[in-house]
């Protein structure tokens, strides 16, 4: 029994010693790439035919979340590539983490490849280039054709105004009862695509601001939203916008005729067995059309990467030529929609080429809360923002009382620039900017 | 052919425990649903989990939903991992835990309390902020990207097993050990041949919930683990949820799916420690 | 006293106390190795602002009068999870029990039905999250479904600020296999004998369950209870991945009303790079949890009853 007993302790141990290969082979790039097992299946077939053409080998580490990254950040031991939001770059590299790649792109024709805008998103206060987009996408409404055709409506074309818009909405919501909530709801717009409404009336905010502003167009903006939902002309969108919740289900079902969504939305593509269209954001009238590009964050390189310049090539192959981000948007010499036509005939002629190229030419880049803010202050304002929206939209605060509240998040913001100044160790350059920044905070400008 | 007297017999047990098992049934369905819901999602397409209304019971069962459950990352490996490490972790967790209890349940010695007390406190401890200390302590030793920080501390016995164990050690009566020590048996030999036997309900509890624990667990080994070779079944099954943009959709059914799969061991580990739940245990012989 | 005998009496108790710590090596060796070094820095770093990027940069004892003194939001976290313990530990404990009990008698099938009890707590977390995400959907879910058959029109759950709490304790009960496991296993230990001896003396039913049952099962009942407060206080991990929205940063509930004091520390560190301030929170949870245990701990010894034979 003992006998048995110790036999097992000694397989086991010599079983758990099979873990055990944890160095890594030299001369190898390690990509934190997401832990996605379609993706990972991919790369794993890929990067062996790169290494051949290349020299250069990549070793994957598939996973997602924060804590790990910084764990081995703190340890020493972080990844050469891996994701970064805009919110986590200029952290990151403020504090001496990430490779500018402008020290190892020069003279590489990729750089060319890529989109200004995206390059600009990828570039932090101190004039570093720390991140490179792997993704860019829009938004558009995606409507039922033949709900609008059942009412007699005019499809939207690219043309289409707020009001166009509202009177659609009010058109095809189907209400049988009144003392019934409708069983068809003319739009949704989930609470996050408001601030894509917001630069449609005009609003305009700086990137990485470090201020929380709200405009009258902007307050205009939300009284339009809350409206739509105080006709029921739009769910309550606490109730629609649940976790777990799949948009496409309510455009397949007729709930809502009109729906507010990414664009290209992959599941919203492949799922939607009825006729439909997607259009442009409406304009607002009289004002210029910006329209909502995000590219929700890139890939960055740490700085202590052993070797800049392979891990250079092997950032560029993953962005323009592993066959999964392919057709890439945030190449500019990629023809992003015919890749896509190509894949999903469905596409075709549905409007999904009208909006994207609107999206283009009137670039009015990542308004969203949490993209919208510098990496210092986004914390603290969302922190005290979020509650403010959550209680705006279930209707126990009213926009003006939201109004008022932006000089106390601002204030709350300023001490925490103080508090970032005094005890951080920033790259002179972030220094430099925190501390103009936050003079100009103190004194009103001057003209 | 059932035999009449056994027949009527067993009409008798059901009419005495028909209350009984009523509660049990609608008790019973409460906690089933959830998993019956499960159940659904795996065999249906990946449109179904969203329909509205829900198909308890599709029309055309996708079975091909548990192979590719099985297909879309290396799920044969992922087991054997998953197994080498769980039955490591319940072994040493059964040796150490039992011992360390023994200590503070049946012997006599300065500090104990205090000891006890300190053990745990150590579960009071949010491990959000002493991750990185042990994460760069573990880097130091070099044994990120091996099973080691997952097996090791195993070895040093866990405060939840310890309390536990403690506590059903501190009913058995002392009689066992006074007895035992007229016999000239030593400390050792006590906790071996009659502590241990006597606390099987306890330690198939141990046994269980260190299985389950380990198996189920999921933040040890996203940290410590960076190879995809090394990884266990929980990793891959978060590898089933896409990310956001573009590339992929999450593919629910195969989730769900491959979630039963993984959760078949632990069903039957806990068919195997229930044996020593059935009431019987003979405390007789040395009574009296 | 006779110097030779305090002498022996020393070494006697000194052989004690080896034998004791010999057996309690693993868990102090380990303690030492393992769990005091990173405290130990746990706490020199709440005494800090660090980012976890860089060095980090000593601020005395500002974190924590900051907590204490200018921070509504840990006032907010504090009472969310103080509510949560209220509600979560005594119904958990209650219904645990009330299930071992069911499931500890000698009928056909018996197996079966602690099986589907304790499946819950063995299922996988995602598929879990997923799951309850269903059932509390306020448009789709199964909660809500039943509801409507009843006539009522169901809350919003997890996106209402009155039903976000309740509906993640709900969740919390659903997942009691393992606390009705270790009752059970309390429960198996108990000797038939006493149960033929109360009746002998003309026990009823409820007489036997409050006299013998509870005092039998009060050491399981303890440890069920402890744990229960420990582990309540640090709910974290339903929170995170189940409220708030599509938004990242969201995590917290509608209006913060699921901002559990963890989430909370988890936030500030994960998120807005404060791991100093982070530590800080993580300690004064401590202290709180300490705090409680002993408390509960002390009013313990009132009523748990040790060694079987004892009256």
């Amino acid at each position: 029994m003992k006998l048995a007993a110790m036999v097992c302790i000694g397989a086991v141990l010599l079983a758990s010693g099979c873990g055990n290969n944890g160095r890594q082979a030299p001369g190898t790039v390690v990509y934190n790439c997401p832990a996605n097992a379609a993706e990972v299946a991919v790369l794993q077939k890929e990067i062996p035919v790169f290494a051949e053409t290349s020299g250069v080998t990549i070793t994957l580490h598939p996973f997602t979340g924060q804590e790990k990254l910084y764990a081995m950040m703190a340890a020493g031991k972080a990844p050469d590539i891996f994701y970064t939001s805009g919110v986590m770059r200029d952290q990151l590299a403020s504090e001496g983490r990430l490779l500018d790649l402008r020290q190892v792109s020069g003279g590489d024709p990729f750089v060319g490849r890529l989109w200004p805008h995206s390059i600009q998103s990828g570039t932090s206060p101190d004039g570093g280039w720390y991140s490179v987009g792997n993704w860019e996408f829009t938004c558009g409404v995606y409507y039922r054709k033949d709900l609008f055709d059942a009412a007699g409506i005019r499809h939207p074309d690219t043309a289409w105004t707020w009001d166009d818009c509202v009177a659609a909405a009010r058109a095809l919501t189907v209400r049988p009862d009144s003392s019934q909530p409708p069983s068809r709801y003319g739009i949704f717009i989930g609470s996050h695509f408001v601030e894509a409404l917001e630069i449609m009336n005009g609003s305009r905010f700086p990137s990485n601001g470090l201020t929380l502003t709200v405009p009258e167009t902007s307050l205009e903006v939300y009284r339009a939203y809350l409206s739509l939902m105080d006709e029921e002309l739009m769910p309550d969108v606490r109730r629609v916008q649940a976790m777990g919740m799949q948009a496409p289900q309510l455009l397949q079902t007729g709930r809502v005729a009109m729906l507010v969504e990414a664009v290209p939305h992959q599941t919203l593509i492949e799922t939607l067995s009825v006729p439909w269209g997607v259009a442009p954001l409406p304009r607002f009238k009289g004002k210029a059309p910006a329209y909502f590009r995000s590219s929700s964050g890139g890939l960055s390189v740490s700085s202590s990467t052993a070797d800049p310049r392979a891990t250079w090539k092997a950032l560029v192959w993953i962005i323009s030529g592993t066959s999964i981000y392919q057709p890439n948007p945030v190449l500019r010499d990629v023809d992003f929609t015919s890749g896509w036509e190509r894949r999903y005939p469905s596409l075709a002629g549905s409007g999904f080429r009208e909006v994207w190229d609107l999206s283009l030419k009137h670039n009015g880049g990542d308004p969203r809360f949490f993209v919208r803010f510098s990496s210092w202050t986004s914390g603290p304002i969302l922190e005290k923002l979020q509650p403010l929206l959550d209680r705006l939209w279930s209707r126990e605060l009213s926009v003006e009382e939201l109004n008022a509240s932006v000089h106390g998040i601002n204030a709350g913001v300023r001490s925490q620039l103080e508090e970032t100044l005094r005890h951080r160790t920033l790259q002179p350059a972030f220094r430099s900017h925190l501390e103009q920044a936050l003079k100009e905070l103190n004194e009103p400008p001057s003209h | 052919m059932a035999r009449p007297s056994q027949w009527e017999t067993l009409l008798a047990s059901a009419g005495r425990y028909a209350v009984s098992y009523g509660i049990l049934i609608v008790l019973g369905a409460v906690f089933m649903l959830p998993l019956l819901w499960m159940l659904s999602v795996s065999v249906q397409d990946a449109e179904g989990v969203f329909a509205q209304p829900f198909q308890w019971v599709p029309e055309h069962p996708r079975w091909e939903n548990f192979r590719d459950a099985v297909t879309v990352f290396p799920f044969g490996r992922y087991l054997a991992n998953t197994a080498i490490i769980t039955a490591a972790v319940v072994l040493f967790t059964l040796l150490s835990s039992s011992l360390v209890a023994y200590g503070f349940s049946r012997m006599r010695f300065h500090g104990r309390d205090l000891l006890f007390a300190i053990c745990l406190s150590t579960m009071m401890l949010p491990g959000q902020v002493t991750m990185i200390p042990l994460y760069v302590a573990y880097a130091r030793l070099g044994w990120i990207d091996t099973w080691y920080p997952l097996i090791v501390p195993a070895l040093f016995g866990s405060p939840f097993y310890i309390f536990l164990l403690r506590q059903f050690f501190l009913t058995i009566p002392r009689e066992y050990d006074e007895a035992a020590l007229l016999d000239g048996a030593g400390k050792l030999r006590i906790y071996w041949s009659i502590i241990l036997p006597l606390a099987r309900p306890a330690l198939a509890t141990v046994a269980l919930f260190s299985f389950v624990g380990t198996w189920n667990d999921f933040f040890g080994p996203l940290i410590y683990i960076n190879t995809p070779e090394k990884a266990t079944l929980t990793l891959g099954l978060q590898m089933l949820k896409a990310q956001i943009v573009g590339t992929g959709t999450v593919q629910w059914h195969i989730l769900m799916a491959a979630s039963l799969l993984v959760m078949v061991p632990n069903v039957i580990v806990f068919f195997l420690a229930q044996k020593h739940f059935i009431r019987g245990l003979q405390m007789g012989g040395l009574r009296g | 006293m006779n110097p030779r005998t305090r002498t022996s009496r020393t070494m006697t108790l000194l052989r004690r106390d080896a034998a004791g710590y010999a057996f309690i090596a693993p868990w102090l060796l380990g303690f030492l190795l393992l769990t005091a070094g990173p405290m130990a820095v746990s706490v020199y770093l709440s005494g800090t602002s660090w980012t976890m990027l860089s060095s980090p940069f000593p601020v005395g004892l500002s974190n924590y009068s900051a907590i204490l003194s200018d921070d509504p939001l840990f006032v907010t976290s504090l009472l969310n999870t103080l509510y949560y313990v209220a509600f979560a530990v005594p119904l958990g404990l209650l219904i645990s029990l009330s299930l071992a009990l069911l499931l500890h008698q000698r009928v056909k099938g018996i197996g079966v039905f602690r099986t589907l009890f304790f499946l819950p707590s063995i299922t996988n977390l995602v598929a879990i999250s997923m799951l309850w995400l269903w059932i509390f959907n306020p448009e789709y879910g199964l909660l809500n479904g039943i509801l409507s058959l009843a006539g009522i029109r169901g809350p919003l759950w997890l996106q209402s600020e009155a039903w976000a709490k309740p509906s993640l304790i709900l969740m919390s009960l659903w997942g009691v296999g393992g606390t009705m496991m270790v009752f059970l296993a309390a429960l198996q230990g108990i000797p038939e004998e006493l149960y033929e001896a109360a009746n002998l003396d003309g026990a009823g039913r409820f007489r036997r369950f409050l006299h013998i049952t509870l005092p039998m099962i009060s050491p399981a009942m303890l440890f069920n209870l402890t744990m229960g407060i420990i582990g309540s206080f640090q709910v974290f991990t339903q929170a995170y991945v189940m409220t708030g929205t599509a938004q990242p940063g969201s995590e917290g509930g509608p209006n913060n009303a699921t901002l559990f004091v963890v989430l909370y520390l988890y936030k500030k560190a994960f998120q807005e790079f404060r791991m100093g301030y982070a530590s800080a929170l993580a300690w004064i949870l401590f202290a709180l949890i300490l705090a409680v245990t002993l408390l509960q701990l002390r009013m313990a010894k009132r009523w748990v009853h040790y060694e079987a034979g004892e009256q």
